[in-house]
């Protein structure tokens, strides 16, 4: 679950968010739309505490800004997944080990981290490919890579910034689909998205976001 | 445990994994400890070089004609009592005469009739102190001492050497910190510039919620090793130039005598590099995870 509560953050030079409050509940799909600058990727920054609220509070999943200590702030990511427009894929190690390093991070077995690495490479089709680098695949396999990093840790919550921004329309709609099989298994998503027409008619909730107000709800 | 094993190779691979930014600092480390040694081993040689040259300083007191054997061994009882002076040997006149065959092949006795030749003494002096030989204050005593002909030395040259070592010995501590700290510095900021250079990989590890501990570790595993790594290529290059010093000693400038190392020079080497790598990359890491 995400819950934002009157909740105000602005930058020094660039518009932020203002007096936002809106919940998205556990299992749900939604999407967040708006031009760019609109405030999405401060909204996002929010959900998984790279910026704390300068009033109200935000909530995601166990973790509430306003009792969250400095030092907690990893534990609360790791109900995160995230999934960045430029991916953010460690360049200097493989396909495998980029997807494997958040169960590191947890302290998960090797055995097991073999077993859900090789899950979710499958889940992202990827196979064959673990021992690439990012440089040596193509935008979409990175993305679905990221993607593949994101959710080997079973995360109660995915964000996804602008994830098909870098891509062409074959891979945009593939990766929407995967977003669909993942929420399907019981992952909260929050999806970051200027291309309307990408998530028009998918039945989803949509929120709409201008100038760092909440325009649309619904 | 597969953490610990997993933190571990992560820091070692990392040396491979940027093998431009980990050269630079394995080379950088190992310049700074090869000055660093180098200076060590100099200022460790300091005391063994004054030592072979106060060995060679030699002052030779000539007696006046009427004072006998007796009376010359008295007065080099006085000297050694001097402080500074080592040992006062006498050669007595007879002596003399035995010497002037040996050099000139001819018995001196036979030739003129009677001895010329003084008595005398050669004073050697205290190659241990640490502190500056008052050798002008030691030629004036023995000078002023009754019976006492002419003294021969070297007193220039000495007092030059003198305070040479003088000097060095002042100045050793303040140059050695000075160099010890510009090595911190230097290896310090190039293990930052290396980190700085993986800022984008700890924002990535920071997103997927690794502490900061978590993402340190590999960072101090990898200072470790590149320390590791400068300390063993430092040891045979000290090795060679040490040899290469004792070459240009014996074979080059003909003196008896060799550089030595304390075997607490590699250790301290050792200690020196692991210390500054893994706290620089400690430190570095920490300015970025502020």
């Amino acid at each position: 679950m995400i819950e934002f509560q009157n909740v105000t953050y602005n930058h020094q030079k660039d518009v932020g968010v203002n007096n936002l409050s809106f919940t998205i509940p556990e299992n749900d799909f939604a999407f967040l739309i708006g031009p760019t600058g609109s405030g999405k990727t401060t909204l996002m920054r929010l959900i998984y505490f790279d910026l704390l609220p300068q009033s109200g509070f935000v909530k995601t999943g166990n973790f509430s800004s306003h009792k969250l200590k400095k030092r907690k702030i990893p534990f609360a990511r790791r109900e995160i997944g995230m999934v960045f427009q430029n991916y953010q894929l460690l360049e200097d190690r493989n396909v495998y080990n980029n997807i494997a390093l958040p169960l590191h991070v947890l302290g998960y077995p090797t055995k097991e981290i073999t077993e859900r690495v090789e899950e979710c490479i499958d889940l992202v089709k990827l196979e064959g490919k673990e021992k690439l680098k990012p440089s040596q695949l193509s935008g979409g396999e990175q993305q679905r890579a990221s993607l593949a990093r994101a959710i080997v840790k079973d995360p109660s919550v995915l964000l996804a910034d602008e994830p098909t921004g870098n891509l062409d329309p074959v891979s945009a709609f593939e990766l929407v689909k995967l977003l669909q099989e993942i929420h399907e298994t019981g992952t909260t998503i929050l999806m970051a998205s200027h291309n309307y027409s990408l998530i028009k008619g998918r039945g989803y909730r949509i929120l709409e976001l201008q100038n760092g107000h909440l325009r649309g709800n619904g | 445990m597969d953490q610990i094993i997993f933190l571990v190779s992560e820091g070692f691979k990392n040396v491979w994994r940027h093998k431009a930014t980990s050269l630079t600092a394995i080379f950088t480390l190992y310049v700074t400890l090869i000055i660093v040694g180098l200076f060590m081993v100099g200022g460790e040689n300091i005391h063994k070089t004054i030592q072979y040259v106060r060995s060679k300083y030699k002052v030779e007191v000539f007696y006046e004609q009427d004072v006998s054997d007796f009376q010359a061994k008295a007065i080099a009882e006085k000297i050694k009592k001097i402080r500074g002076v080592r040992s006062a040997t006498v050669i007595g006149k007879q002596d003399a005469v035995n010497i002037f065959q040996d050099q000139f092949g001819e018995n001196i006795f036979s030739v003129l009739g009677y001895n010329p030749l003084p008595a005398s003494t050669v004073v050697n002096f205290d190659r241990n102190s640490p502190k500056r030989l008052k050798f002008n204050a030691i030629i004036q005593e023995i000078e002023s001492m009754d019976g006492v002909d002419v003294v021969r030395h070297q007193g220039i040259l000495v007092n030059k050497l003198e305070r040479y070592y003088q000097k060095v010995l002042k100045n050793f501590p303040l140059v050695s910190g000075l160099i010890v700290l510009i090595t911190v510095l230097v290896i310090y900021n190039t293990v930052k510039l290396s980190v700085y250079s993986r800022k984008s990989l700890i924002y990535s590890m920071q997103l997927i919620g690794a502490t900061k501990s978590f993402i340190k570790m590999p960072f101090v595993f990898e200072g470790l090793l590149m320390g590791t790594i400068s300390t063993l290529l430092v040891y045979p290059s000290m090795l060679g130039f040490i040899k290469a010093g004792n070459f240009i000693i014996k074979s080059i400038a003909h003196l008896n005598m060799s550089l030595s190392v304390d075997p607490f020079i590699w250790l301290w080497l050792a200690g020196l590099a692991g210390i500054i790598s893994v706290l620089g990359s400690y430190r570095a890491i920490s300015s970025i995870l502020k």
